[in-house]
């Protein structure tokens, strides 16, 4: 095992490299700084490989078979296309990721964040020229910071564990193009990340590497997709009132605050959208329009339930976390894990009522992808209770 | 063999068992793609419909600046989504003097036809 915080740091210079590509994209530098920003980001992935091969050696042979498929797979799923490849390619022609304030295609969600389109049209810009399979590689290298970082946390059997979860969990959507299985990864990650610096106020001796990877964690969290920001502001407004409870506001409020500053590239991003009249499809002035009538009907609440609450997978991961607590009881976690995951469900409960396209296509076609947070989130946490000793920060 | 070691080689064999399944049943793998991913066209006719690749062709080899598409094919939400998007940077302008109609669709007085494909008809005109 390699020591002196091997992982952590790997993760946070490769996730501190897919931030800064986007902020370069932003800044509009020069093409050759996107390019040396995505080789530095290639050179630490195979620092990572060969600095010892066999150290988390089953990640580097998945992850290698998961690259390998990748290859032959061309990007052919609706959202994919339409959506997040289709702004990888605006970006890779247009040089800005502030191309969209035309709201050219306006079907394809100008006003979604673009930090991995960003980033696959800079990998595009590397091999100089646009094709239907390898910008979507890059969807894959955006899963290596939190999988990295999971070595860390998990060890030995129960890594290979967490990576059987991860493939059960997230499975086909690691290579595919959408954007949902990041965000189930990165959020579970920044809500462990979360309850550990804050909550349960872990010192280690490496806080401020912590407290660096989960600003950069909850930055790409946002950055994602717009459910990102949702959850994120969940894991803020949740630990905020436990940690009152507890007593223990004045301790962490400064950490809390300086951990807020991850909202500001979302913010400034909604901001821009805002000014160009990009309007989100979801949340927009008919919101109300479109919930009110659909809320007072209790079938269309029956129907988000057997959605969410019958989805094989949530049940599962509900199964796995209620025997793994009730076998080793940690109510702090517990409540920590519900609560952060019934708000989310209670707010994408609001907004597939809310949507402006018929209700049970809606339902029909996201709420198992978006579900996919949740599902993983209570696998992952059941995990990390399953470890003996309550698996701490590295010392 | 411990108990820990056991387990972790059960879970190496469920993980490589969950990578099998979703080379096979889920990811959409071709292997004319990965025997050459790098090419420039590398899995277009898998993931996109004829008529988008054939739009593709014709804006190409008469170098256009920007098309339009007929009433039909935006009607074909699927079809005028992967047109538009396989096209970019090329775009739609709804005042174009280009227009692609499908093939079976009866050509305007009005418009002169430029080129005849498999699916589309390029025309030359301006499309009400």
């Amino acid at each position: 095992m390699i020591k002196n915080f091997f992982h952590e740091k790997v993760s946070l210079l490769l996730s501190f490299l897919i931030l800064s590509n986007y902020l370069f994209l932003s800044l509009n530098f020069p093409e050759i700084i996107i390019k040396i920003n995505f080789v530095l980001f290639l050179v630490t992935v195979l620092f990572f490989y060969f600095n010892n091969l066999v150290d988390n050696f089953y990640l580097k042979l998945f992850f290698l078979l998961m690259f390998l498929i990748a290859l032959g797979t061309p990007t052919y799923e609706w959202d994919p296309r339409s959506i997040w490849l289709f702004h990888a390619k605006r970006i890779f022609y247009d040089g800005s990721i502030f191309s969209v304030a035309d709201n050219y295609a306006s079907f394809s969600h100008n006003e979604y964040p673009n930090l991995v389109p960003a980033f696959s049209s800079s990998l595009a810009t590397l091999l100089g020229y646009w094709n239907e399979v390898l910008p979507k590689l890059s969807f894959l290298f955006m899963y290596l910071p939190p999988l990295i970082l999971s070595f860390a946390i998990f060890k030995n059997e129960k890594y290979i564990i967490f990576l059987s979860l991860v493939f059960f969990f997230i499975g086909k959507y690691l290579i595919n193009g959408w954007a949902d299985g990041l965000v189930a990864v990165y959020f579970s990650l920044s809500a462990l990340l979360m309850y550990l610096l804050i909550i349960e106020n872990q010192k280690n001796g490496k806080d401020t590497l912590y407290f660096l990877l989960a600003f950069c964690f909850f930055v790409i969290l946002t950055l994602i997709k717009n459910e990102g920001i949702a959850l994120l502001l969940i894991l803020f407004v949740v630990t905020f009132f436990i940690i009152i409870f507890k007593g223990k506001l004045k301790n962490n409020i400064y950490n809390l605050f300086y951990l807020s500053f991850s909202f500001i590239p979302i913010i400034l991003w909604k901001y821009f959208c805002f000014l160009n009249g990009i309007e989100n499809d979801y949340i927009n002035s008919n919101f109300f329009v479109n919930l009110l009538p659909r809320i007072s009907d209790f079938e269309n609440i029956k129907l988000i339930g057997y959605f969410i609450f019958l989805n094989e997978k949530f049940l599962i991961s509900l199964v796995f976390l209620s025997i793994v607590f009730w076998i080793k009881k940690n109510s702090n976690l517990l409540i920590y894990v519900f609560t952060i995951n019934l708000l989310y469900i209670l707010i994408i409960s609001l907004i597939f009522l809310a949507t402006p396209v018929d209700f049970y296509f809606q339902l029909d076609s996201a709420a198992a992808r978006i579900v996919k947070s949740i599902n993983f989130c209570l696998a992952f946490f059941a995990l990390y209770n399953l470890n003996a000793k309550n698996v701490q920060l590295s010392k | 063999m411990t108990k820990e070691k056991k387990i972790k080689f059960f879970f190496v064999i469920v993980c490589l068992l969950q990578i099998f399944y979703i080379f096979y049943f889920r990811s959409g793998f071709q292997p004319e793609v990965i025997r050459n991913p790098f090419d420039k066209e590398a899995g277009i006719n898998f993931a996109l419909p004829a008529e988008a690749i054939e739009a593709k062709n014709i804006i190409n080899s008469n170098n256009l600046k920007d098309f339009y598409l007929s009433n039909k094919i935006k009607e074909n939400i699927y079809l005028y989504q992967r047109i538009l998007e396989f096209n970019y940077p090329i775009k739609i302008n709804k005042n174009s003097d280009f227009v692609f109609i499908l093939i079976r669709e009866e050509i305007p007085n009005k418009c002169k036809k430029l080129k005849k494909g498999n699916f589309l008809i390029l025309l030359k005109c301006k499309y009400d």
